[in-house]
């Protein structure tokens, strides 16, 4: 009986692999030895060209000196990500919550903020290139003649812009869902208690809501440190490296630069993976411990 | 039953006749053997003859649909005349370079490829590039028929790595309704540099505010700017570019002259006015000079058909001539199977019939001497004046190892200079410190 079961229990576990090859081949090919030959290369001196020559931690040490990399890309990404992450959490979280009450159109206005979404970064990009550019719309609606994508002091801020106005409504959808979750008689409750609107958002709301809150502060928080086709399509980084990030400066000396500097560019990557698992550990600590232990 | 056995007797007897048969026709057949056998060889020998025809794979970018099929309609003549080479065109779309490198680190890259002399010399340096001396001299091709800065311009260490396909220097597009306008005689290729900055004054016109016209665009664009530092006798690069020389009086000078314009307000950048691209500008009349290559040419024939103007040589300045070349050459790479089968490719392409035929479909100019003197370009004059470019101090757009760092460093300083009023001599300074920190 024991050896049949063992069997039955192999059979299972055969099947279920069986079910998951598809992706699970495509994820050992194309993401794990991928990624496993990109930590090798960010040991070694690789141009393309000569095969890779094992370089120790010669690389990292060269990202840690670069200029580019510390006076730009290093803090214009963590300024990405501090900027952008709050606003389109919160502004997610408020669109979310007005779905939830019985608004006219409602379904009509969902699918209007989800619609940025669903359309194509390169598309969007193009599109925000048009409206700012300096005889764009926006310039014509508020009658500046500032030129906001060539202007090094303003560049950024029309990316991070776009980027909270995509994203927006995708994490909405997420809060939303997790607004379904909270019972009704939870509010009732309060209400009986006295509590008005506001106070029902920020001591039911909110809090019910942490593991959804964490989970998309989480997925806010490692997009933008990998933000890269808007910056790619709308500026390339410039104007004055104003909007060079980590994952330009990684496509710049992969491919870009007339010396390739393959094993470098590695280098980067496994720091900036390095930088985003740090800070993903960091605010789970922050969010999870800041609750009275709500999610058990 | 006896009808059983009468069946398998007959079987029996046919089976005998029939094996009776066999037999006697291969005895009939044994006789003459050896003239078969000699037939069958001959047989081998004619099948042997299609097995030899060597494939060549050849890619470069497309750039233009009729020029893909220019170069298309080249190889097809050459199919006729080489019957034993296949040549297999496979234009690569998209970001050139990184597909040519990739495809160079797995080993499966084509045996013909286009090389853009701005990022040659790193392939040849690491031995991705064959050099072609040895194949030019076996069919008798010498380095004199092609124009002495294009062919240079793809030489390192004594060896020829590329043959140059077409070229383009920097000619001076000005604007004849705008010069009427303003009462002044149309340039000439006598130009100085005093000249373009009193027609640039001359020609601004800043009266209508949705569309003001300025005498002369100056992009901060390192496909431009250096043709100052010619003019101005000075250099980018040291000779053996293991130095800068963007931080020399010379240079600090030209680029005091280059922003010169700007600062009076009688010279923009495209993107003051919205633009990426200054042909676009000078196209639709809001530049009335601009430093285009021969791509400004067709661009203007199909966007903007009434658009009058001529293309002179620019100005010279202080040092005399100066000139940029932007050419693309063809590159064998060093691991072919077939060296001899795509050489004779490259030299068809470059041979003079087939230049010629570029040259008569106004794409691109020639990189061979013998055609200077041609029809086509005494009567295309505005052709004329960018093949001539090639003459007058032109020098390749090309700065070493940290190509693009000089670039993106020389585009910032003027970024900086227009748009952060940073003095000139601060803002090279800057640049070239950037560049030696990567050179080093």
């Amino acid at each position: 009986m024991r050896t049949k079961s063992d069997r039955r229990k192999l059979f299972e576990a055969l099947n279920g692999y069986l079910f998951i090859s598809p992706w699970l081949i495509i994820f050992i090919i194309f993401s794990l030895i991928s990624l496993g030959y990109a930590v090798y290369l960010s040991f070694t001196e690789y141009n393309l060209l000569r095969p890779p020559r094992w370089w120790g931690l010669e690389g990292y040490q060269r990202v840690l000196e670069d200029e580019l990399f510390l006076a730009k890309a290093l803090p214009n990404t963590f300024k990405y990500v501090l900027i952008v992450v709050p606003i389109q959490t919160f502004l997610s979280l408020v669109l979310a919550f007005a779905m939830d009450q019985n608004l006219r159109f409602q379904r009509f206005f969902r699918t209007i903020f989800y619609l940025p979404s669903v359309t194509s970064s390169v598309v969007i990009s193009l599109i925000f290139i048009w409206i700012f550019a300096p005889q764009g719309i926006f310039n014509q609606i508020t009658g500046l003649t500032v030129n906001w994508l060539d202007d090094p002091r303003t560049a950024f801020y029309v990316i991070m812009g776009m980027n909270i106005f995509t994203t927006s409504g995708t994490l909405m959808l997420i809060f939303l869902a997790g607004l379904q979750d909270i019972p009704l008689a939870v509010y009732e409750a309060a209400e009986i208690d006295g509590a008005n609107g506001l106070q029902k958002f920020f001591y039911i709301t909110v809090p019910m809501l942490r593991p959804v809150i964490f989970f998309v502060v989480t997925v806010g928080v490692i997009g933008c440190f990998q933000v890269f086709d808007q910056i790619y399509v709308m500026t390339a980084g410039g104007p004055l490296d104003s909007t060079t990030t980590i994952t330009y400066l990684i496509y710049k000396w992969a491919f870009r630069d007339t010396r390739i500097q393959m094993g470098q560019a590695s280098a980067l990557a496994v720091i900036l993976t390095l930088i985003i698992l740090m800070v993903t550990l960091l605010q789970r600590r922050v969010i999870e411990g800041s609750g009275s232990g709500a999610e058990r | 039953m006896n009808r059983l056995i009468k069946f398998l007797l007959i079987l029996t007897t046919l089976a005998l006749a029939l094996s009776a048969c066999g037999q006697t026709t291969t005895q009939q057949q044994s006789a003459p053997t050896p003239q078969t056998v000699r037939e069958t060889v001959t047989v081998r020998e004619t099948v042997v003859v299609p097995a030899e025809k060597v494939t060549v794979r050849l890619s470069g970018w497309a750039s233009s649909p009729a020029e893909t099929a220019l170069l298309e309609s080249l190889l097809y003549k050459f199919s006729v005349e080489n019957p034993d080479i296949l040549v297999k065109y496979e234009p690569i779309t998209g970001d050139y370079k990184q597909v040519l490198l990739t495809s160079i680190a797995s080993g499966t890259e084509p045996d013909i490829f286009y090389v853009d002399i701005f990022w040659w010399l790193e392939l040849a340096a690491n031995d991705a590039l064959l050099p072609l001396d040895d194949l030019m001299a076996a069919s008798g091709v010498s380095r004199t028929e092609f124009i002495p800065s294009l062919i240079d311009a793809f030489t390192y260490e004594g060896k020829t790595y590329g043959i140059p396909k077409d070229f383009n220097t920097l000619g001076m597009f000005y604007n004849k309704a705008l010069f009427d306008k303003a009462g002044l005689a149309y340039p000439t290729d006598d130009w100085t540099w005093d000249d373009l900055r009193e027609a640039a004054a001359a020609l601004t016109d800043l009266s209508d505010p949705n569309k003001p016209i300025y005498g002369f665009c100056t992009p901060p664009d390192p496909g431009r700017f250096p043709v100052f530092v010619f003019q101005n006798g000075g250099m980018v690069m040291n000779g053996d570019y293991t130095d800068v020389l963007l931080d020399s009086e010379a240079a600090v000078k030209a680029a005091e002259f280059y922003a010169s314009f700007r600062a009076a307000q009688i010279g923009a950048l495209p993107s003051d006015l919205g633009e990426g691209w200054q042909g676009t500008l000078f196209g639709k009349g809001q530049c009335a000079m601009v430093y285009e290559g021969g791509w400004l040419i067709p661009y203007l024939r199909d966007q903007f058909p009434n658009t009058q103007y001529g293309v002179v040589m620019p100005p010279a300045g202080p040092g005399g001539e100066g000139n940029l070349i932007f050419t693309v050459a063809w590159g064998i790479s060093a691991n072919t199977k077939n060296p001899e089968a795509a050489w004779k490719v490259v030299n068809f392409l470059t041979s003079e019939a087939s230049q010629k035929t570029v040259l008569e479909s106004g794409f691109a100019l020639p990189s061979r001497q013998s055609l200077q003197n041609s029809d086509y370009l005494k009567n295309n004059p505005n052709s004329a004046a960018i093949f001539n470019g090639s003459f007058f101090g032109a020098r390749p757009f090309f700065w070493g190892v940290v190509g693009s760092d000089v670039n993106d460093q020389m585009s910032k300083a003027l970024e900086r200079m227009f748009k952060e009023n940073q003095p000139a001599p601060e803002a090279m300074k800057q640049a070239a410190e950037s560049i030696r920190r990567a050179l080093r």
